[in-house]
């Protein structure tokens, strides 16, 4: 198999091995295994999963190549099921307050708003690898009839633990930030915690579910 | 003990950022300008990544309970020294690139800066706040780190590590390389996607600071790059000098607290010698890219080497 290993500036290599193949699972475990790997090494600063890829940073230029051949052995080697898979239910108040877009979103689809709640928390997700905010967890899974563009204008701020969708993805936002997804229900659960070891409630793997606590239309 | 009876501008502690946490979201953050906040602590005695204040503009008041020694660096912050005697102000400059003593009791005033957006005021020992994360600074949108996870207020107070009694008794001052607003560069991944005319607008075109700058990432604007917009990019993992084109053409640089991950198209990597040039430029300074060999990047680090080996000789006995 082709593996592809590009340079990112001067101390960082992308592991993208699959770029023309469709999103999977399969490719991402495999990632996040090496990652695990790697991510102790004295010569690893970071090691960051994306959506079917990987991202090395280390300390000093030189060690580069010797990470590059490193790289494409592990990819080589990597068991393709390795991840414990956890089943993580998040409770969402949907509507009202809480979910200031549902009702667009329910229009968008031409569905009713108890529909898009129904969609939304029936269909079982997996986390691809946490990135963007502390804590924020890139999802798989989110039903195509439920795929909604973002806002034209992002809302400057949008409460910490609001669900949203944006494009082809769904998710939780574990800070208070600006952002464009639609956003139809939150959470109280805490995402991210500083002062919890692991600091993430979410890892690359588990299993997510969202459950209806209220819905307010 | 230090009393910051008067906070007017976003002030925070920061260190030299955090290692390993890309991962889970945290971004590496740090100090805007390291090589500043580096100088301050080297003027000091303190290690490189001990917490020191970032200031931006406006104007601080800070009273030591305690004496000490403080280094000012980075942007150029006007500073005085107060004190009381007998009904009687005494006040002496605190010069911007020196260290100075501080007696108990008396008074830090700040105001500025004339020139580059990030002070950077390190205290003998370095300001004691605990680990978060593997780091001590402050990462503000995340409310983690630094003093409270925030940005400085007034009437809060400071600890400081218990200081090791200063090994010297005078002042030093260091004169700080310019900032000539030249960002050298590598290539990014998808740059060779762009077209011609892009590429060249975006090596040899004049870019300017957008106001839409903080310590996220520094939007620039110019000639549009709009032969990127087709390119739709699974999100990958994104760093600190990661030079972004999203669909409007304009560039972000990511700065120290940058997302950790994104899907725009990677244009260039500014080097890591160079990103405090671009964290120090105002909005509306005129910024240029330059492109560099991978021998370049290495010189681009030893001029820094000998920069802090030349301070090193001229504090020897000092």
């Amino acid at each position: 198999m082709q593996t592809t290993i590009y340079p990112l500036g001067e101390r960082a290599l992308v592991l993208d091995p699959t770029p023309e193949a469709p999103l999977s699972w399969a490719a991402q475990s495999k990632l996040c295994w090496i990652a695990e790997q790697l991510r102790h090494l004295p010569i690893v600063e970071e090691a960051i999963p994306g959506m079917n890829n990987l991202t090395i940073v280390v300390r000093e230029t030189r060690q580069l190549k010797a990470m590059q051949a490193r790289l494409g052995e592990l990819w080589q080697s990597a068991p393709t099921e390795t991840c414990e898979s956890r089943t993580i239910e998040i409770p969402v108040s949907y509507g009202g307050e809480a979910g200031p877009d549902l009702h667009a979103v329910a229009k968008y689809h031409n569905l009713s708003p108890e529909e898009v709640i129904k969609r939304h928390s029936e269909a079982s997700y997996q986390v691809f690898f946490i990135g963007f905010q502390p804590g924020f967890a890139y999802l798989d899974g989110l039903p195509e009839r439920l795929h909604t563009p973002r806002l034209a204008t992002p809302r400057l701020t949008i409460p910490a633990g609001s669900v949203g969708i944006g494009g082809e993805q769904t998710g939780v936002y574990p800070l208070a930030s600006p952002g464009g997804w639609q956003i139809i229900g939150r959470t109280q659960l805490a995402l991210f915690d500083a002062s919890r070891n692991p600091p993430c409630l979410l890892k690359p793997g588990d299993r997510v579910r969202f459950t209806t606590v209220e819905i307010c239309l | 003990m230090i009393r910051l009876d008067r906070v007017n501008g976003l002030a925070s502690i920061q260190d030299l950022g955090r290692q390993g946490q890309g991962h889970l979201g945290v971004p590496c953050g740090g100090a805007m300008d390291r090589f500043s906040l580096i100088l301050a602590n080297r003027l000091l005695g303190n290690e490189d990544n001990a917490p020191a204040i970032e200031l931006a503009s406006g104007s601080y008041e800070f009273t030591f309970e305690t004496s000490s020694w403080v280094a000012l660096c980075g942007a150029t912050f006007e500073a005085r020294i107060e004190s009381e005697k007998e009904g009687k102000i005494d006040k002496r400059p605190l010069w911007h690139g020196w260290r100075g003593r501080v007696n108990p009791g008396e008074r830090l005033t700040l105001k500025g800066p004339r020139q580059g957006v990030w002070g950077y005021l390190a205290i003998l020992g370095g300001v004691k706040v605990p680990e978060a994360l593997g780091g001590r600074g402050t990462f503000l949108a995340g409310r983690f780190g630094g003093h409270r996870g925030r940005q400085l207020a007034s009437g809060d107070s400071l600890s400081l590590n218990a200081p090791a009694e200063a090994s010297f008794s005078r002042p030093v001052g260091a004169v700080h390389r310019a900032n000539d607003g030249i960002l050298r560069a590598l290539p990014g991944p998808e740059m060779s996607q762009f077209s011609d005319q892009d590429r060249k607008a975006f090596w040899h075109g004049h870019w300017t600071v957008s106001p839409q700058n903080n310590r996220m990432g520094a939007r620039l604007s110019g000639e549009p790059l709009d032969s990127g917009k087709h390119l739709s990019l699974r999100s990958h993992a994104v760093l600190p000098g990661v030079v972004q084109v999203p669909p409007g053409g304009q560039p972000i640089v990511l700065q120290a607290d940058a997302q950790t991950s994104g899907g725009y198209p990677r244009m260039a990597m500014v080097i890591e010698a160079d990103r405090w040039k671009l964290a120090q430029a105002r909005a509306g300074q005129a910024i240029r890219f330059q492109h560099v060999s991978p021998n370049q990047v290495e010189d681009a680090n030893l001029e820094w080497q000998h920069y802090f080996y030349r301070l090193a000789r001229a504090m020897d006995g000092s």
